[in-house]
């Protein structure tokens, strides 16, 4: 039922309507329940001067979006980003049934303020730092940390797409349901929060690189893409608006300085060490960017989040490619048209030696689902998009000592490396040659099941010192 | 009569100033139920199952009461059992005529939840449920209740009249029809009794549900009007009361007040249809869902669109008049009715409708201020409504 503040609110008119032609707007809504809020702000000099909301919603939707607008206006836009459902519910005091209703109106408002902020240069501060909330636990330890070294943190989630046809959505990274944790993280630090929409640009660049890549008959990494290039330009651009000088994100890496200038480094803990996703962040945004988790373990941080009492503490990670949800990359690619036709599969001397379902499904180094019986184990070689074959072998003809890289770039004037081919896989010693566009890999020892498409990333000791994508 | 009809809401229905038109969601108890039940709640409180004077007082009240509805209501003492209510009555006719094993019921799709549910549950038990839909007037279409009906089916419900609607459902040809395939017919009458001269004799039902609070008699209790009880089986067991096929220690303040209520109600002059429409009338800009039907005179269903109702109903509410939305999600129902997404609303229609239901005390005063009221809510509303 209703609480006596639901009713004040939702009655209360005052601020219902529009806030003009000039405001930033930001919709929720829930096919479900059939609520839908807008909520406008309209920004003068970085604080809002006025708050409108229109709602075809319930009660508590529509108290909710009258008590944010209340709260928000007359504040500046940083400091109305900490206002979220937590502040509202303490108000309003939904049961169980309705504080979905709540949360819609804090996703009203924070769409709004996203439009705001990118409406609005905020100006400079030099303590201020954006850090790039997940909703998992080492985002939230990465935000206690910059709260701890003094510093005015900003959190930002990035909202991406992700394949609505998934078996679960929900688990996703960067669902709705993980920037509603991110931002009650921040909030519960009493620190602003901003979401980016930015399910668009990432469909039409991440998703469609990572189909393009895959009817070419290559193995994309995306999350490669996406770490390295989208997400790290999103937060700097955010972080420009905010007048933020600064970027923290939760990743298990580090930045270094050699000679002045700022390279990426593994993280101190063996076992998460992202430096592979991050090996294309550009040098500039390196330069301004800190990874409070790069000198710690996981353990480490999973202690300090017991310990700071964080929700995110018992959290589970998410492991697959975020925007497939939950299903296998395959279904996702047979779901969105980047499947290839069935076709052949040829051994290395061209003779056919199976039928195989799509080149989609294979990548080379790969021994299941070939369905070629007889002799020793068969493994796929390479996948051929021209003619749609698979080509396999023993795993003798994976063997490759030659790697070349395009586009790729050397950080650093290097020699002797060691090559790290795949996420999962050890580095290899190898010797690099720049050539135009990239960079050539003589390795030591063989390596079997190389992929073009995936990122070849070098190191020296534990620095980062180029990278690129596997061309052959 | 006029004087003791004036006397019946006043007292109660008033609360804090407010105009009560919610009656669809229970009314007020009459003073003749109050006066009747009185003695009852102080020195004839004895249990009716005893031997002694104060049981066999109390089993006087019971019986007369019985006596007193089945007069009234066109049935015999051996086939009333009394109830915990409408919703108990309905329980006990759907479970009671479905029996074992699994089997095939018809049932309209604009159930009261305490017939819907229980269909249902029979559904997931695995028996075969044919929903039947009605027009867009929300009146269960007759042809293709027929076609659906078969000879083995074990019961059909449907209700008398719709209690968010009012629309008034063809019982005689929807009986006919059952009696030609020899199927039972168990109708939920709990809206109609407060309206409708029923008359279970001549209706040619096999079960009919009734409850007291919807005729301002008092809640918890209700009645099943079985043609042939034998059919039923008990849904409590216990002591053996109403013939075994309810057992527990009879209401009997409660029956009294009942039995009390309904022949009040029949004394009344009913001018609910005359308030209704006058309503309507003065309320030109909005449509009147299921207007083309036969409705109970209380009942008008209004489609305010754009503005969800649950938000109306508050600021009615603030206002000083009680009236209910078509569907309300407070208690956690997202889903708007299903009752009127089966005569063709849209979702969000059907999430913009508020049910205002008349009373038999009701006034054109009151009526009239409702009017008033309602325009100036939805005026404040509409600033802020997203188009």
């Amino acid at each position: 039922m209703y609480s006596d503040a639901v009713v004040h609110h939702a009655l209360d008119r005052s601020r219902a309507g529009s806030a003009g032609d000039a405001a930033a707007w930001g919709e929720a809504g829930d096919p479900l329940c059939g609520d839908a809020i807008r909520i406008e702000l309209l920004v003068e000099d970085g604080c809002i001067s006025l708050a409108r909301h229109r709602s075809f919603a319930c009660p508590h939707a529509t108290a909710a979006a009258a008590l944010a607008c209340e709260l928000v206006e007359g504040r500046s836009l940083l400091d109305a980003a900490t206002v979220g459902a937590g502040e509202l519910e303490t108000s309003l005091r939904p049961g169980d049934h309705n504080r979905d209703c709540v949360a819609l109106a804090a996703d009203a408002l924070h769409a709004a303020l996203a439009r705001a902020v990118y409406a609005t240069t905020v100006a400079g501060d030099d303590r201020r730092v954006a850090v790039a909330m997940s909703g998992g636990v080492d985002s939230a330890v990465a935000l206690l940390k910059a709260l701890e070294a003094g510093l005015r943190p900003v959190g930002v989630t990035l909202r991406l797409w992700i394949d609505p046809a998934a078996p679960d959505t929900e688990r996703a990274c960067c669902s709705p349901m993980s920037v509603r944790a991110a931002r009650s993280a921040c909030h519960a630090a009493g620190v602003p929060h901003v979401t980016l929409d930015l399910r668009d640009r990432f469909r039409s660049e991440v998703v469609a690189d990572f189909l393009d890549g895959h009817a070419a008959g290559r193995t994309p990494n995306p999350c490669v893409r996406c770490n390295g290039t989208f997400r790290f330009d999103a937060l700097a651009a955010f972080a420009d608006r905010i007048g933020a000088s600064l970027l923290a994100t939760g990743h298990y890496a580090r930045v270094v300085q050699r000679d002045g200038r700022a390279l990426l480094a593994r993280g101190l803990d063996p076992a998460k060490d992202q430096s592979y996703m991050l090996a294309s962040v550009p040098e500039q945004i390196l330069a301004r960017t800190w990874f409070p988790l790069g000198e710690q373990l996981k353990a480490e941080t999973r202690a300090q989040a017991a310990a700071a009492g964080l929700e995110a503490a018992g959290r589970r990670e998410s492991q697959e490619v975020c925007f497939v949800g939950g299903g296998d990359h395959r279904s996702f690619l047979e779901r969105h048209g980047g499947g290839g036709p069935a076709g052949e599969i040829v051994d290395t001397a061209g003779r056919v030696v199976g039928r195989h379902g799509g080149i989609h499904r294979f990548t080379p180094g790969q021994r299941r689902g070939l369905g070629v019986g007889g002799g020793a184990p068969w493994f796929v070689v390479r996948t051929d998009a021209a003619t749609g074959r698979v080509v396999a072998g023993p795993r003798e003809a994976l063997a490759r000592t030659t790697v070349h890289v395009r586009p790729g770039r050397l950080a650093l004037p290097a020699g002797r490396v060691q090559a790290k081919l795949r996420y999962r896989s050890a580095a290899l010693p190898a010797t690099v040659r720049e050539v135009e566009g990239g960079f050539d890999l003589e390795l030591d020892e063989p390596a079997y099941g190389v992929a073009p498409g995936q990122a070849a990333v070098l190191y020296d000791g534990d620095m980062v010192v180029g990278s690129g994508v596997i061309a052959r | 009569m006029f004087g003791s009809r004036r006397a019946l809401t006043r007292a109660v229905g008033r609360v804090r100033g407010m105009v009560y038109l919610d009656h669809a969601a229970t009314s007020p108890l009459c003073r003749e139920a109050r006066e009747a039940m009185a003695p009852y709640l102080d020195d004839r409180f004895g249990n009716a199952s005893e031997p002694h004077s104060y049981g066999r007082e109390a089993r006087r009240g019971v019986e007369q009461a019985r006596h007193t509805l089945c007069q009234l209501l066109g049935c015999e003492p051996a086939q009333l059992v009394f109830t915990s209510g409408g919703s108990e009555a309905d329980n006990q006719a759907v479970f009671g005529l479905a029996g074992r094993p699994l089997g095939r019921l018809v049932v309209s799709e604009i159930e009261h939840p305490a017939v819907r549910a229980p269909a249902q549950e029979l559904e997931r038990q695995g028996f075969e449920v044919a929903w039947i839909p009605v027009d867009s007037d929300g009146v269960l279409d007759v042809g293709a209740f027929r076609d659906a009906l078969r000879e083995d089916d074990r019961l059909a419900a449907v209700m008398w009249a719709n209690n968010v609607t009012g629309a008034v459902q063809p019982i005689a040809e929807l009986a006919a029809a059952c009696a030609e395939r020899g199927v039972p017919l168990h109708v939920d009458a709990v809206q109609a009794a407060a309206s409708l001269p029923v008359d279970f004799r001549s209706s040619g039902v096999e079960t009919l549900a009734l409850s007291a609070h919807k005729m301002h008699g008092p809640k918890g209790v209700g009645a099943l009007i079985a043609r042939d009880p034998s059919r039923l089986r008990p849904l409590i067991w216990g002591g053996g009361q109403e013939r075994g096929l309810r057992s527990g220690t009879e209401n009997v303040a409660g029956i009294v007040g009942f039995a009390a209520a309904l022949a009040a109600m029949r004394t009344r002059i009913d001018r609910r249809g005359e308030l209704r429409d006058r309503l309507e009338r003065s309320l030109p800009e909005l449509r009147v869902i299921s207007a083309g039907a036969a409705r109970l005179p209380g009942h008008s269903l209004l489609l305010v669109e754009g503005i969800r109702a649950d938000l109306l109903v508050l600021a009615l509410d603030r206002a000083g008049y009680a009236v209910s939305a078509g569907s309300a999600c407070a208690s956690g129902e997202s889903e708007p009715s299903r009752a009127l997404i089966a005569q063709g609303l849209s979702p969000d229609e059907a999430r913009s409708v508020v049910r205002v239901s008349i009373g038999i005390d009701s006034t054109a005063e009151e009526v009239d201020g409702f009017a008033a009221a309602l325009r100036e809510c939805i005026e404040r509303l509409r600033a802020g409504a997203l188009v």
